[in-house]
């Protein structure tokens, strides 16, 4: 029998769409678009970068980018400079971090009660990390003023003196580390707080009847329900305030001198004012290196964890 | 007759079918300057060509306007055909071919000749030449050469002077008080600080510098009040600027681009006048706001500050001036007065060198012939006496000698006469496309000083010791 033009057209799309629709293809077809937008606008940049980090180019010049090697990497592992920012980005990271943990640990105990208006001041206390960095910085900037702010206000009812925190490098770096802590120890305590709203409460109940003390209780009960989480927004946070930039720049500018100027801010000189494309390429790469490194050894210390639970 | 008027209807149908409709479109910091010249053109703007052209702004806030141009620039996307742009920018943008040379129209056209002849040499130098030529052999040339590369138009021209409260300083108790304490009267009116020096200056700042509780003026303080405050700050150019002006009055100097490759850095970026010169610029923050002990003391801060009357004096941009004599932003709106900044006596005249401020526009390298000439036609309206004397009057500053010569200049703004008095002493910073480098270097080795880290030679020789590594690696020293 001699079948239309039009119907084995209808008939071959249908194909098509039979043969997509198997249960095999629907998954990866479904996932195509998001993959191919993440291909385009980060493996392609990202990959773009990297092989830029092994040329001399600079986005500001006409001249022919020459192929340089490794030698972008050897000039910055060798260049004082960048040992400076990544020891002050070491100082801001622990700093900041080690307070958030605490502050964000403190918070998420005391949330683990129940008392009137806990709500609504959950609310508050969370509202920092839902604010824009640029928000925060310029708070911070006007609250550490030492003319107008409220912190050199605060300091001169006791001493008489306006008091400028970012005088002094040691001084501006606990302004950012404040200001980051400020910021993000509400994340530290939401996931803390999750860990410890989990811990069932017969557990307490069993404690208590066995007169466990409250140290103890706390150890072998509520820290090893929340230990992973702590694990995790230690690693969170790490990475981040590794890459801090926004604060720094919006509220020390790296200053004084360039007692605050983090290895992030470094980068961004590097590539945007002095326009060394391929170094501040590289640079990124090397953030990159110690960010993998960094979640290489989380994962290592969570897999330490369930050999040993196991 | 009927078929007359149909063929002069289709005469002019035919004109307007010819005329095309070309947007200019300009990046430029977001600032009254900037937004005065997009109002005027709406207002009066006619292409003389009979095109339909449009002058289109795109207001960029100033903290990121040199990423979003430089963005623009370097990514190729050819969005803008004029470019508001800073002096120091020009070679960076012109070594990456962005910015048009404008050699062969001027050489065309004697209306931007008669422009370029008018403009302030100090203006031409700085604004418009690259590679640098100075401000002296501009006015030896008469403005226009065709030996020297030009390439901008002042779009706002700049100067800093001196803003001060003259309810203090014309006080009578307090005028007695400070003649007794240093034997010489507090400059009331503004001629009186034409003699006004560095040492002077800081004798005001120590004089009016007074703490809560205090009397000032026959008033009883309630908040701290500062005696003096200038540029001390770390992000972009700000303490630059300043010593810059310090550096030049005491006869020492930056690296001379003009004169590479001979023109050296060591021994000149870190010579004995610059040292001086430096530590006397530190020693006169001991009265500025605590905020200069920070690094974060720039040209809106002191703005900010001596608009709440905190400072009896300070030293500050012109464009910066409308603002502090509105009695909507200014609590001292009504007792400021302006006068010429203070000086370094040398061989008995007073020097007033200092870092020249605002910005040229320029015109890009990949727009057609048509656009190109209708973006030329925009920059004679917005130079020609008319435009210029509308901006002035709507408190803006014209760098047209034309203009400035004008009997009524002084009286159309209260600062029109120290901006007018102010240029012929304004010299630039560098325009080599290594100046970010240098800049942001400097800017941080000046900071370490202000916040006490380090000393002032300190400080220059670690400035010297950079720029003479990198300029020798680009090839610009011997």
């Amino acid at each position: 029998m001699h079948l239309p033009a039009a119907f084995t057209a209808r008939t071959s799309g249908r194909g098509i769409l039979r043969w997509l629709n198997a249960p095999e293809r629907r998954g990866p077809l479904l996932v195509a678009p998001a993959i191919l937008t993440l291909l385009l606008v980060n493996i392609l940049p990202l990959l773009w970068s990297f092989g830029l980090s092994f040329f001399n180019y600079r986005a500001n010049r006409m001249a022919t980018p020459r192929f340089d090697g490794l030698e972008n990497y050897v000039d910055l592992l060798g260049d004082d400079r960048v040992w400076e920012r990544f020891v002050t980005t070491g100082l801001i990271v622990t700093g900041s971090v080690g307070l958030q943990l605490v502050v964000g640990f403190g918070l998420a105990m005391l949330f683990a009660r129940k008392f009137p208006l806990r709500r609504v001041l959950l609310m508050l206390v969370l509202t920092p990390m839902m604010l824009s960095f640029v928000s925060v910085g310029i708070f911070f900037k006007l609250f550490y003023d030492p003319t107008l702010g409220l912190l050199s206000w605060f300091v001169a009812m006791f001493t008489g003196e306006p008091f400028a925190i970012m005088a002094t490098p040691a001084g501006a770096i606990w302004a950012i580390v404040i200001a980051d802590a400020w910021m993000w120890s509400p994340f530290v305590m939401l996931l803390v707080l999750a860990g410890l709203v989990s811990v069932p409460d017969y557990l307490y109940e069993a404690a208590q009847v066995d007169r466990a003390s409250h140290w103890r209780r706390f150890k072998t009960i509520t820290f090893p329900y929340v230990k992973g989480l702590i694990l995790l927004a230690l690693l969170f946070r790490t990475i981040e305030t590794f890459k801090t930039f926004e604060l720094v720049y919006l509220i020390t500018a790296g200053g004084p001198g360039t007692a605050t100027e983090t290895i992030a801010v470094y980068a961004y000189r590097l590539g945007f004012q002095n326009f060394r494309t391929s170094e501040a390429s590289a640079m990124a790469y090397l953030i990159l290196f110690i960010v993998i490194v960094l979640t290489s050894l989380y994962l290592y210390l969570v897999k330490q964890r369930n050999s040993e639970e196991v | 007759m009927k078929k007359y008027l149909l063929a002069s209807v289709a005469i002019l149908a035919g004109s307007a079918a010819c005329a095309e409709d070309i947007v200019i479109r300009m990046a430029a910091p977001d600032w009254g300057p900037t937004r005065f010249m997009q109002d005027y053109a709406n207002e009066t703007y006619t292409a003389p060509s009979g095109n339909n052209v449009t002058l289109e702004i795109d207001f960029i806030p100033w903290a990121n306007f040199f990423d979003r141009v430089n963005a623009s620039l370097n990514s190729g996307e050819q969005k803008y055909q004029m470019i508001v742009s800073d002096s120091q920018w020009l070679g960076n943008f012109v070594e990456a071919g962005h910015f048009l040379k404008l050699n062969e129209y001027i050489e065309a056209d004697p209306e931007l000749q008669a422009i370029m002849q008018d403009v302030h040499p100090a203006l031409v130098a700085g604004f418009s030449t690259y590679p640098h030529v100075p401000a002296e052999e501009i006015e030896a040339a008469g403005g226009y050469a065709p030996d020297i590369s030009y390439y901008g138009f002042p779009q706002f021209p700049d100067a800093y002077f001196t803003y001060y409260r003259n309810d203090l300083f014309c006080d009578e108790a307090e005028n007695a008080a400070f003649e007794e304490q240093y034997g010489a009267p507090l400059p009331c009116e503004p001629a009186d600080w034409d003699d006004v020096t560095w040492e002077d200056w800081g004798n005001y700042g120590a004089f009016f510098t007074r703490t809560a509780g205090e009397t000032l003026a026959g008033e009883t303080l309630s908040e701290d009040v500062y005696g003096i405050a200038y540029q001390a700050g770390k992000p972009l150019d700000f303490s630059t600027m300043q010593i810059n002006a310090f550096l030049w009055q005491w006869g020492g100097g930056i690296w001379d681009e003009s004169n590479e490759p001979e023109a050296q850095v060591m021994g000149v970026v870190n010579s004995p006048e610059n040292i001086e010169a430096f530590e006397t610029y530190l020693s006169l923050l001991d009265y500025a706001p605590p905020i200069a002990q920070t690094g974060q003391m720039g040209i809106f801060e002191i703005q900010d500050l001596y608009m709440q009357g905190k400072i009896a004096a300070i030293i500050d941009w012109a464009a910066l001036a409308a603002p502090v004599v509105d009695p909507a932003t200014s609590s001292v709106a009504d007792v400021t007065s302006f006068a010429m900044m203070p000086g370094h006596m040398r061989d008995g005249e007073i020097d007033r060198s200092a870092n020249l401020g605002g910005q040229p526009f320029v015109l890009t390298s990949w727009n057609d012939e048509t656009v190109t000439r209708e973006a030329l036609d925009v920059v004679k309206w917005w130079l020609s006496e008319e435009t210029q004397i509308a901006a002035v009057k709507a408190g803006g500053q014209s760098g047209l000698q034309s203009v400035m010569n004008n009997p009524e200049y002084d009286s159309w703004s209260p600062w029109n006469e120290y901006f007018r008095r102010s240029l012929p002493w304004q010299k630039d910073l560098w325009h080599v496309p290594e100046m970010f480098e240098m800049l942001t270097q400097q800017q941080e080795e000046f900071d370490r000083a202000i916040t006490g880290q380090i000393s002032a030679e300190e400080a220059l020789n670690n400035v010297a010791e950079f720029q003479d590594e990198l300029l020798r690696d680009a090839g610009r020293l011997d």
